[in-house]
């Protein structure tokens, strides 16, 4: 019961926070410069079509009715047309949003992996070698950009070595795709049984997934490090030890108790991935979302941006609010 | 001071790795300064006889896809790259720290003080949600690509950050018994705040900067990768990398290989730099660190006293 | 008849634009997964498989000027005439239109007779009749007859598109101008005599409708038909659309009941495929039998490939610096000549273009009839340039804005070697970046000192082009270029047949341009066709696109 109050608190305040992205997107998009109706008619328009374009496109209007009518549109669920693509933005991104999902997804998953298990390792062994490569691993990771650290692996093992596929995309050009079932590539050739095209995704997912993954373990690995040494420090910890508790419970009950931090990081990541993972997208040509946002704002399809923009905040919204109803789950004592 | 010296020596020998951030970040500081001597070409002339050539004694880098000596470019380029995370960081530093401090210090109490606060709160909620690259690029298209434009979209975009570190040190430490004794000694507010609570606050709001700063130049970098950053030719890592590309994939990796190299290592340093100042601001790891330096002083004050001992029998 | 000339040029603007916008966008238009289950057939002899940037936005000509609308376009639909074949001096395996000046030909000209059997041109220019071929049927089943042309060049008058210039390029300024004189004869009616109104009936802009279908099928709140031809075709070509799904392919089949030889290619599979690298690999890999294109780079890498062949023929492609005559400095003519004479254009053809262009020496594309290369005068000479702005007062030093394309990549690997170049006559440059659409925006509300574009006039014609871009009246003049005498030479030179008047006349408006240098001139980039080695028959048409109907296998 409680649960549903908390829920439904979190959710009232979703709408607000909504109502501010779109808003605050909405400003930022339409000062860039370039005028939707040149583009949209191309450059050898004449004025008066452009003009009439305008009208319908409620383009001379005054900024807040046409952020009336895109809000209108939206709860239609009309997100705009992409001058780019002359497709309607929702079926743009329903078409690249999973592919991002995907993509993240993995490298979070190979994230959490390599994140917890160095961290876990570091804390329980803080001298031995684990612990200082964690370290090293944990800063240098930080570091590096990722569209640099992806064209390296690309240069290692697709230009050196050849084992990697070309970066161009998610799937070897002759297969053909399956039916598009959850947009995943993974889970969808699984679905139709079709084993080429997924080993085709697969291998096309290594290095992008490895890339993203493996720089983004290091905010993980440092937070359970850090989390996980406070935890075995703490009185309940030392206690426990005292009583001759077997190592490997003590470092289980620590862990659940570190948990929430984890998962905060966790939860900040996936919702900052979304986003932040452009530039891999861009240089893997993974056709995701992000870079279909960051192709709108390059050249002025403003729709595909705020319909991006709209995906990731509702997206990362949830992520939050199914975070903290696992900490109300995991911990009785966080609940205001 | 020479005592700090020799306290820093002793410190940089004890933990390598701080030193090496430190040295690094000293190293790429000097060759920028130094670069219109040291640099054998102009950052910015396009000699295309000698295009895309790997390195060679000529070019210790190789040339990109119109010619330019890639060695100038990346040692002009930290002048870009440092100036803009510097300023950036510093300002979103400075935004969002003060007003952090404000909304930690008002984060309970009365009235409309405290509604700011929230609505406060709340904006900057909206701004973190909010795609980071989407709304940087936004903000370089709509004001134009000029350095400062860059600048104010990594102030912008790492404001936030400060914000919220602000306001969680400053509430923690406003229910701490020398702030509730400067409010009986009848200190204002805003006194309180400038004299005790940001003071206070700053080790990790320091160490957060140095990290920051790092990641404003990948930022930077990033900017001017997707091509919404510096405009050409401006010697700048991210844009070089951006140049070469498409000749990666192609087997000329010099272009884009040595700038991000040095990208690389310069963010690390300041990430060491971080790292150490999280180590030195913290009391009980400083007070760890300090006793490493003692041991090592015992220790070699030990070896020494042997050799005498052994030099004299 | 210069008044007449106020629409905007029909023209590959929009294609460029999208272009280069596909270009730009890389892969981020590329759609997660193609659906369609449409293989890349493979083995099959008869089916030729196309990686092209982009699939057909539309297939209007009125409205769509795109990449892989225009390369359907001249499969899809039939012309009234043609020009001769001859084989290209450049590409062994390829051919050309034959658009020189032929004195000893009808009409002056090499042309072929295609859906207009014969025709006639009154001697004072004003009339021309043709005579329609018969047993011709549309790919709806209609038989063509002259009311087909009338409904189409009627069209122009009333759809408020493209086919506004085309009427007032030659001067008309009615469609009862048009006039049906039989089941298979039709005339056109000048007011004034137009050298171009043959060589209009060649134009791909120019396609024949089948009025009947595109009438019933409208009915009566269409009646122009805009809604159907945008996604399907009424027309008297070799193939018909057999699929068209936007962002991933457009399929043609080869149509049994086509009047002339029946196509090789009996299926033709456009496949949109937006990164030129990935395009590349394609071809590489044997998976397609053209790669459309590639970057210069992605070419010469080609050369060492067994399988593969690339033609590169002499196009009509230009691309220069408008040099705007209104803005500072360049309203002084001696800047504007300084400029040229700093640009350093064998450089730029072979770092960035590995050779695939040619120097810009006259004002309108070289391969065209006319063509005047006598008249530059601007081999790279530093010395002579900084004499030059000596001369015009600015020699201690000038800067201004550069501004290019950010969806091309040539753009600024050149806008680099000429700030270099510039740089050490003392003119400073800052490079302005612009995304595609602003690019375009800026071009033509003519708001930048300099700026690049890259362009082709389809019609080869001296007069056409030269109007379209350096008539002060033309709504293409981007440079603002306005010399009063040039307009009526221009225009005399429009008005009249006769070539012997038509050719001094246009040299001495070359002469007169090439002097006053409103352009940057840089280079004519080949038209380059990447694809299979035993794929044969290509052909290069004035208007850059391909025509599947020429292919064959060996």
């Amino acid at each position: 019961m409680r649960v549903l109050t908390y829920l439904a608190h979190r959710l009232l305040f979703v709408i607000p926070q909504l109502f501010g992205i779109i808003l605050v997107s909405f400003l930022l998009v339409k000062s860039v410069p370039g005028d939707p109706a040149v583009l949209m008619l191309g450059p050898t328009a004449t004025p008066a079509a452009i003009a009439s374009l305008r009208k319908v496109l409620g383009l001379d209007q005054p900024l807040y009715v046409q952020f009336f009518i895109y809000v209108k549109n939206l709860l239609h669920g009309n997100l705009g047309t992409s001058w780019q693509t002359t497709r309607p933005v929702l079926d743009d991104l329903i078409q690249r949003f999973p592919a991002t999902l995907e993509l993240v997804t993995l490298s979070l998953l190979v994230a959490i992996v390599v994140g917890v298990t160095l961290g876990l390792y570091a804390a329980t062994r803080p001298n031995g070698w684990i612990a200082r490569f964690a370290d090293l691993y944990g800063l240098s990771v930080g570091a590096l950009p990722d569209f640099w650290f992806a064209l390296v692996l690309i240069f290692v093992f697709y230009t050196m070595l050849g084992w990697a596929p070309a970066p161009l995309g998610r799937l070897d050009m002759i297969i053909i795709p399956p039916p598009s079932v959850t947009g995943a590539l993974t889970i969808d050739t699984l679905l139709a049984g079709d084993l080429q095209a997924f080993g085709s995704g697969l291998s096309h997912l290594a290095l992008p997934v490895l890339t993203l993954g493996l720089l983004n373990a290091g905010p993980i690995l440092k937070m359970t490090q850090s989390t996980m040494e406070k935890m075995l420090e703490s009185d309940f910890s030392r206690y426990e030890v005292l009583c001759g508790v077997p190592e490997r419970l003590v470092t289980r009950h620590a862990l659940r108790n570190a948990l929430p931090s984890i998962v905060t990081i966790i939860s900040v990541l996936y919702g900052f991935l979304i986003g932040g993972a452009v530039l891999v997208e861009i240089v893997f040509s993974w056709g995701g979302a992000g870079q279909y946002a960051v192709q709108g704002v390059l050249n002025s399809d403003i729709y595909p941006v705020l319909g991006f923009v709209l995906f990731s905040a509702i997206f990362s919204l949830i992520v939050y609010i199914v975070v903290d109803l696992i900490y109300v789950l995991l911990d009785p004592r966080i609940s205001n | 001071m020479l005592a700090k010296l020799r306290l820093f020596a002793r410190l940089a020998l004890v933990r390598p790795r701080f030193a090496a951030g430190y040295v690094i970040v000293v190293v790429v500081t000097i060759l920028a300064i130094l670069a219109p001597v040291i640099a054998p070409f102009s950052p910015t002339e396009a000699d295309s006889l000698s295009f895309l050539q790997p390195p060679s004694s000529a070019h210790v880098f190789g040339t990109d896809n119109v010619g330019m000596d890639i060695f100038s470019r990346a040692i002009y380029a930290p002048r870009i790259d440092l100036t803009i995370a510097i300023l950036g960081t510093g300002l979103s530093a400075l935004l969002g720290g003060s007003l952090g401090a404000l909304v930690g210090y008002y984060s309970s109490g009365q009235g409309i003080r405290v509604w700011l606060s929230f609505a406060l709160m709340r904006a900057a909620d909206v701004l973190q949600a909010f795609p980071i690259f989407v709304f940087a690029i936004a903000l370089v298209a709509s004001l134009g690509q000029s350095i400062q434009t860059v600048v104010l979209a990594i102030a912008f975009v790492n404001a936030p950050i400060y914000l919220r570190l602000m306001r969680s040190q400053v509430l923690s430490i406003r229910s701490m018994r020398y702030v509730e004794a400067s409010q009986v000694n009848g200190l204002s507010d805003f006194q309180t705040i400038i004299r005790h609570v940001i003071p206070n606050a700053m080790g990790p709001v320091l160490a957060q900067l140095s990290i920051n700063v790092g990641w404003g130049i990948v930022l930077t970098a990033a900017l001017s990768f997707i091509g919404a950053g510096v405009r050409a030719p401006t010697p700048e890592w991210g844009s070089m990398i951006a140049m070469g590309f498409q000749n990666v994939v192609t087997g000329q990796w010099w272009p884009s290989m040595f700038p991000g190299t040095m990208l690389a290592v310069t963010v690390f340093g300041f990430s060491l730099i971080g790292a150490s100042i999280e180590v030195l601001a913290d009391p009980a790891k400083r007070r760890l660190l300090l006793t490493d330096v003692r041991l090592r002083d015992i220790a070699r004050a030990a070896k020494t006293a042997k050799r005498a001992s052994l030099g004299q029998g | 008849m210069s008044d007449q000339f106020t629409r905007m040029k029909l023209g590959p603007s929009r294609r460029r634009f999208l272009q280069t916008v596909a270009r730009a966008g890389g892969a981020a238009m590329l759609p997660a997964s193609f659906g369609m289950g449409e293989a890349f057939a493979q083995g099959a002899n008869d089916t030729l498989v196309i990686a092209a940037p982009a699939t057909p936005q539309g297939l209007d000509i009125e409205f769509d000027v795109s990449l892989g609308s225009i390369d359907s376009l001249g499969a899809l639909y039939e012309y009234m005439l043609g020009y001769e074949k001859i084989p290209d001096p450049n590409a062994p395996d390829a051919q050309r239109e034959d658009t020189s000046v032929h004195a000893d030909k009808p009409n002056n000209m090499a042309l072929r007779g295609r859906l207009a059997e014969a025709w006639e041109v009154s001697p004072d220019g004003r009339k021309a009749t043709f005579k329609l071929r018969e047993g011709v049927v549309s790919n709806w089943g209609n038989p063509f007859t002259s009311k087909d042309v009338k409904w189409t060049w009627d069209r122009k008058f009333n759809a408020k598109g493209q086919g506004l210039f085309q009427t007032a390029v030659l001067g008309l300024t009615s469609p009862d101008q048009i006039k049906i004189e039989g089941d298979h004869a039709i005339s056109f009616n000048l007011d004034k005599p137009s050298p171009i109104l043959l060589k209009q009936q060649c134009n791909l802009a120019n396609p024949i409708y089948d009025g009947t279908k595109c009438a019933a099928v409208g009915a009566s709140d269409d009646p122009w038909a805009i809604n159907f031809l945008k996604n399907d075709s009424a027309g008297f070509g070799p193939y018909r659309l057999s699929q068209l799904v936007r962002g991933q392919q457009a399929v043609f089949e080869a149509r049994s009941d086509y009047w002339d030889t029946k196509p090789a290619m009996k299926r033709v599979i456009m496949r949109e495929v937006p990164q030129s690298a990935s395009r590349f690999s394609l071809l590489q890999g044997g998976a397609v039998d053209i790669a459309q294109f590639l970057q210069p780079r992605e070419m010469e890498a080609l050369k060492s490939e067994k399988n593969v062949a690339v033609d590169a023929v002499n196009a009509s492609y230009m691309i220069w610096l408008e040099l705007n005559a209104k803005i500072a400095p360049f309203d002084n003519i001696d800047v504007r000549r300084a400029v040229n004479l700093a640009i350093p254009r064998d450089e730029i053809i072979r770092t960035i273009y590995y050779g695939y262009a040619d120097p810009q020496t006259a004002p309108m594309p070289y391969i065209y009839p006319m063509v005047d290369k006598s008249f530059f005068s601007y081999q790279y000479d530093l010395a002579k340039a900084k004499a030059l702005l000596d001369k015009a007062g600015v020699g201690k030093g000038l800067s201004t804005t550069l501004s290019y394309n950010a969806g091309d990549p040539t753009q600024e690997p050149i806008a680099l070697l000429i700030q270099t170049s510039l740089r050490q006559i003392g003119v400073e440059l800052t490079l302005e970046k612009l995304p595609a659409g602003v690019f375009y925006e800026n071009v033509t509300k003519r708001a930048k000192p300099m700026i690049f574009y890259l362009d082709s006039p389809w019609t080869p014609d001296p007069g056409y082009s030269l109007y379209l871009y350096f008539n002060s009246k033309s709504y293409v003049n981007y440079s603002n270029y306005n010399n009063p005498a040039v307009d009526k030479l221009i225009t005399d030179g429009l008005a009249t047949l006769d070539n012997s008047v038509r050719m001094p006349t246009y040299a001495e408006v070359q002469k007169t341009l090439m002097d006053e240098a409103p352009w940057g001139f840089i280079a004519y980039p080949k038209y380059t066709l990447a694809r299979k080695a035993n794929l044969k028959g290509f052909t290069y048409y004035s208007s850059n696109n391909l025509r599947f109907q020429d292919f064959t296998r060996s």
